[in-house]
């Protein structure tokens, strides 16, 4: 029975050219982007569930609280592990981790010159237990075990020494030290939250060799026997914290606590959270998910509409199939079997397109995805069940109406199409208030972005070059400075601890006097040449000078410590800029004094409002040179820079970042968001357009004869495009209006994460609402010409 | 075999009912090849459908046997429907997508006959009607008496004691008319009751009873004599 129906589906789909492309393109394409999105979706979801046991690996957060205030941060202090280990029977095993590409680069030298490396950290000797990595060469237990040991990734090890296999045993200079390569391990898979280049053991670093309970700068992972109850773990690890840190934290008023995340959690968790590598925030894994789900139902809807408006073609079938005894089961299996069929090539001809666009889409998303994970037991299944759960949902509508025709009516082709009508003309609708709704959201989007690129951040970011500084540069710095100064490739130049797109050391302040209370500030350790170099706006006092002492001075000394306040912090102690300008208040336990109020600017992403911050002289601390450069031939200007930069300091290398490219980075997940939105937005426009190219066909090809009749009687080209467009127009309409309230709603939603929102403009909606009606519109209007052109005298004889 | 008792069907217009049949009382043994004839209008065709159980909306009683269609359950009415009957139409009806063996074949299909039940009647068709050469065309390829020769042998295949025929030769010229006639009458004399309408008076002369019908009464009703 099945293969009589597989036989008259292809026969049918054959026939019907244009019905068949439609919908084979259409599905195609729509299963293209939903197999796609899984991919990507996959992808994300697979985070660190490659180690054996992952369910048993947790990392360690930290809560502080103070005044009420908490905050949770990724980093623990380096005596946390060793002391669970020793004392916490639960343990299995447990690590530690210092990424120290966030504090600065480093410098590695296999013989032939310093090379910057940016993906460097420590680890312990038990990181290998934790995390099972494959090691090309190498035990895992002794990799790590002695100072001054050093693992290489696979590639690294290659771009150092040729091939990974001689690498083991050779000596690598890190920072001028000699580090023995112990052993090479294969590079990190790209679903692992961890990425680098290099793993040193932690025993090499100063800190390494006496665990300390304080500063918090370590990434703490632990793996817990089988059976282990987290919640009975996390309170004996209070217990531990209570001994050891107990009496500290009563005396500074402090309180800290210790959190458990399952290791496979971290890339979709807490995204405020700082992490080795950036993290997916999971309500867009649910948009794209959704936004895949909703193109499938536009490719399925065109199967429906075009299938229930061809039932009328097939009439006749349906009638003599019943008259010789078929059953209204064995039609309507005949008819699924029909979508099935169609569906079954669409998803052939998709894995054959995945194959081509995969290399590009894994760009946009930013990983790299590959055929491989539909190519298994698994994945073969999946698009089973895809096909089958398609093609029924495609196939079940139309098999209804067409097998559940009278067949005497069938017959006599009496059989009206008025039935399915208000079915099709909602699902038309449908489709076109997804795509009208994905439009908007795409330029909604593209708005915000646009307005966060350009909108003012109370500093100058063009002209800006981002210099990586590292403290062995202390002693010629301000020498080279004024050498650059000099060759006139610098206007201004400015030591500083962070870049100003993303400042993030915490500090508290207190102002002093009776109603006031402590608050969390951030802190910017400059020199006196910041305010110059950004061109921050001084609403009250005068600027630092190379005069005023710096915070690693006042240390010593318990001197005063002048500081820049922003706008923001005064705001928060109740004061206005010139009542603030001599003000004493504590910063970081050390006093200090208002010298100069500045304007807020953004030192962070715009998802968070502008905080409090302080800028205060502490070139110690330093990590980037911010120059000013002027405007002209950037690369010119660069090569004086470099020219100067080798005289000093010919061991480091020259590298720079322009501001305004790294603050365009922030973005890169929005922006990600965006380019995705744009495509499938693109995606479910063109199918709903086809879709529609289908029906109008049918409806023209009904109306033929009216058509005919009515040119007859001296009807213009206009007056028979509005006989067939004013319908659909009617439902585009409709979709439009819903699609309007979907987009205040998700501009409402999605704005919400940022602090700094675009203002409301009706552009993206008329724009959406014009493009599709456009669309639409030139649809309808070339499949009406075509109409039009047909002779009448041929087409009326015809009946 | 079948009987019609006081048998209406119309339909309900704004102010009246228009009757398409009105008080139909016919019995038809088993053996018998009947025709019906009359204008266009007369309700042939209708009576046809709904002795075919094409039809099921009417006023009056339908045995089949000695049971009423109209007290069957829908399983049954379409099992007896599949066992019993098969479809002559002037149109042919072919199925344009299937070829001449398909055809034949798809009555077969929804019977549920075995594989090689099926190829053994297809084959035997073939050959009682000259077509094994043919079978692997597609309607359109063939001539109008070769297609209502397919549409025979589709409604003969699943071997139903009952045939009904719808203007069997209304598009053909006379000589194929004279084949199929001489088909049926075979069918005929093998014990198959044949029932067709039709307009011609002289392929009455087939058969075995003349029924007349005229504004959806039987005006006469009549043995035909062969000589």
């Amino acid at each position: 029975m099945w293969k009589n129906y597989l036989k008259i589906s292809f026969r049918n789909l054959r026939k019907r050219k244009l019905y068949t492309g439609i919908n084979l393109i259409g599905l195609t394409i729509a299963i293209v982007s939903f197999l796609a999105i899984c991919l990507y979706i996959q992808h994300e979801w697979s985070y660190d569930k490659m180690y054996a046991d992952y369910d048993r690996i947790y990392k360690f957060n930290q809560e502080f609280v103070s005044q009420g205030e908490s905050q949770l941060v990724a980093s623990t202090p380096s005596s946390l592990i060793p002391t669970l280990i020793e004392e916490i029977p639960e343990v299995e095993t447990g690590t530690l981790v210092f990424d120290i590409s966030i504090f600065s680069s480093v410098l590695i030298d296999a013989g032939e010159g310093n090379q910057e490396e940016k993906s460097f950290a420590y680890a312990d000797e038990n990181y290998f237990k934790v995390f099972d990595f494959e090691l090309l060469s190498g035990s895992p237990a002794h990799v790590l075990a002695e100072p001054n040991q050093i693992v290489l990734t696979r590639s690294t090890a290659e771009r150092y020494f040729g091939d990974a296999g001689s690498a083991s045993g050779k000596i690598l200079k890190v920072e001028g030290t000699d580090f023995t390569v112990s052993g090479v391990m294969e590079d990190f898979p790209s679903n692992s939250h961890m990425e680098f280049d290099f793993l040193a053991s932690f025993k090499s670093h100063r800190h390494g060799k006496n665990p300390e309970w304080s500063p918090s700068n370590y990434y703490t992972y632990v793996k817990l026997k089988a059976g282990t109850d987290v919640s009975a773990f996390e309170s004996k690890v209070e217990q531990i914290k209570e001994k050891y840190l107990g009496k500290e934290l009563a005396e500074y008023g402090y309180k800290t606590s210790f959190h458990l995340q399952p290791v496979s959690n971290i890339h979709l968790g807490d995204q405020s959270l700082s992490s080795i590598k950036p993290g997916t925030d999971i309500r867009y894994l649910y948009i794209f998910g959704i936004v895949a789900l909703l193109l499938i139902a536009i490719g399925i809807i065109n199967y429906v509409n075009l299938a229930t408006a061809e039932a009328t073609e097939r009439n006749k079938e349906v009638g003599l199939r019943k008259a010789m005894g078929a059953g209204r089961g064995q039609l309507f299996g005949q008819f699924v079997s029909e979508s099935m069929l169609l569906t079954f090539g669409a998803t052939v001809l998709s894995v054959l397109c995945l194959y081509l666009i995969l290399p590009k889409f894994s760009q946009i998303g930013g990983v790299p995805l590959s055929t491989n994970s539909l190519m298994n037991p698994i994945g073969i299944g999946f698009m089973v069940g895809l096909i089958a759960i398609v093609g029924l949902l495609a196939g079940m509508y139309p098999s209804l109406i067409l097998s559940g025709m009278e067949p005497i009516k069938a017959l006599a082709n009496k059989t009206k199409m008025g039935g399915g009508a208000w079915v099709r003309k909602s699902l038309v609708v449908f489709q076109f208030f997804v795509s009208i709704g994905l439009l908007i959201a795409t330029f909604i989007v593209k708005n915000q972005l646009d307005h966060m690129q350009n909108v003012s951040l109370g500093y100058d970011r063009e002209q800006v070059v981002a210099l990586t500084y590292h403290y062995s540069m202390r002693n010629v710095a301000e020498t080279m400075k004024s050498e650059m100064l000099r060759s006139g490739a610098a206007s201004s130049i400015s030591l500083a601890g962070d870049m100003p797109i993303h400042i993030q050391a915490g500090y508290k302040i207190f102002p002093g006097g009776d109603n006031q209370r402590e608050f969390m500030i951030t802190g910017y350790s400059t020199d006196e040449d910041i305010v110059k170099t950004l061109n921050l706006a001084i609403l009250a006092g005068t600027d630092l000078n190379e005069n005023d002492i710096s915070r690693a001075e006042a240390n010593e000394s318990k001197a005063i410590i002048p500081i820049i306040l922003n706008e923001s912090a005064i705001k928060e102690m109740g004061w206005e800029p010139e009542e603030a300008i001599g003000k004493i208040v504590n910063f970081g336990f050390s006093d200090a004094r208002i010298k100069a109020v500045v304007g807020d600017f953004y030192f962070n992403s715009m998802h968070e409002d502008i905080g409090p911050l302080g800028i205060f002289r502490d070139q110690g601390n330093a990590n980037v040179m911010l120059v000013k450069i002027p405007s002209g031939n950037p690369s010119a200007t660069l090569a004086s820079l470099e020219e100067v930069w080798k005289k000093f300091v010919p061991e480091r290398p020259f590298n720079y970042r322009f501001i305004d490219q790294e603050y365009a980075q922030l973005y890169r997940s929005e922006e990600r968001v965006g380019v995705i939105f744009t495509l499938f937005s693109g995606i479910a426009v063109l199918i709903a357009c086809m879709g529609l190219f289908g029906l109008v066909s049918y409806v023209a090809l009904r109306r033929t004869r009216e058509i005919s009749i009515r040119k007859v009687l001296g009807a213009t080209q206009k007056d028979v495009v509005s006989v067939l467009a004013s319908d659909f127009f009617k439902l585009l309409l409709v979709a439009s209006v819903l699609a309007i309230g979907f987009g205040l709603w998700f501009s409402d939603t999605w704005l919400q994460s940022f602090a700094n929102k675009v203002e409301f403009s009706p552009m993206p909606y008329i724009l959406a609402v014009m493009l599709v009606l456009l669309l639409a519109g030139l649809t309808i209007g070339y499949r009406s010409w075509k109409v039009f052109r047909l002779n009448p005298a041929k087409t009326l004889k015809s009946e | 075999m079948i009987e019609l008792k006081n048998l209406d069907k119309y339909i309900e217009s704004r102010f009246q009912r228009v009757f398409i049949l009105k008080g139909i009382d016919l019995t038809i043994n088993e053996g018998e090849f009947i025709t019906l004839m009359g204008p266009s209008g007369a309700g042939k065709s209708t009576l046809l459908n709904i002795l075919g159980l094409l039809d099921e909306e009417y006023d009056g009683n339908y045995l089949f046997g000695d049971r009423s269609i109209k007290s069957m359950k829908d399983r049954e009415r379409s099992a007896l429907h599949k066992s019993e009957f098969g479809y002559i139409f002037q149109a042919y009806h072919l199925i344009d997508e299937l070829t001449v063996y398909e055809n034949i074949e798809t009555p077969l299909l929804y019977r549920k006959v075995s594989s090689n039940e099926r190829k053994s009647i297809i084959a035997d068709l073939l050959d009682r009607f000259n077509m094994v050469a043919k079978k692997d065309l597609f309607p359109a390829q063939l001539s109008g008496g070769q297609q209502q020769l397919v549409g025979i042998a589709r409604a003969v295949a699943g071997k139903p004691r009952v045939l009904l025929a719808d203007e069997p030769t209304g598009n053909l010229h006379s000589g194929q008319a004279k084949e199929i006639m001489e088909i049926f009458q075979e069918l005929h004399r093998e014990g198959t009751t044949i029932i067709q309408a039709t307009h011609a008076r002289e392929n009455a002369d087939y058969g075995t009873r003349l029924i007349d019908m005229l504004d959806g009464k039987i005006e006469k009703d009549e043995a035909i004599i062969h000589v």
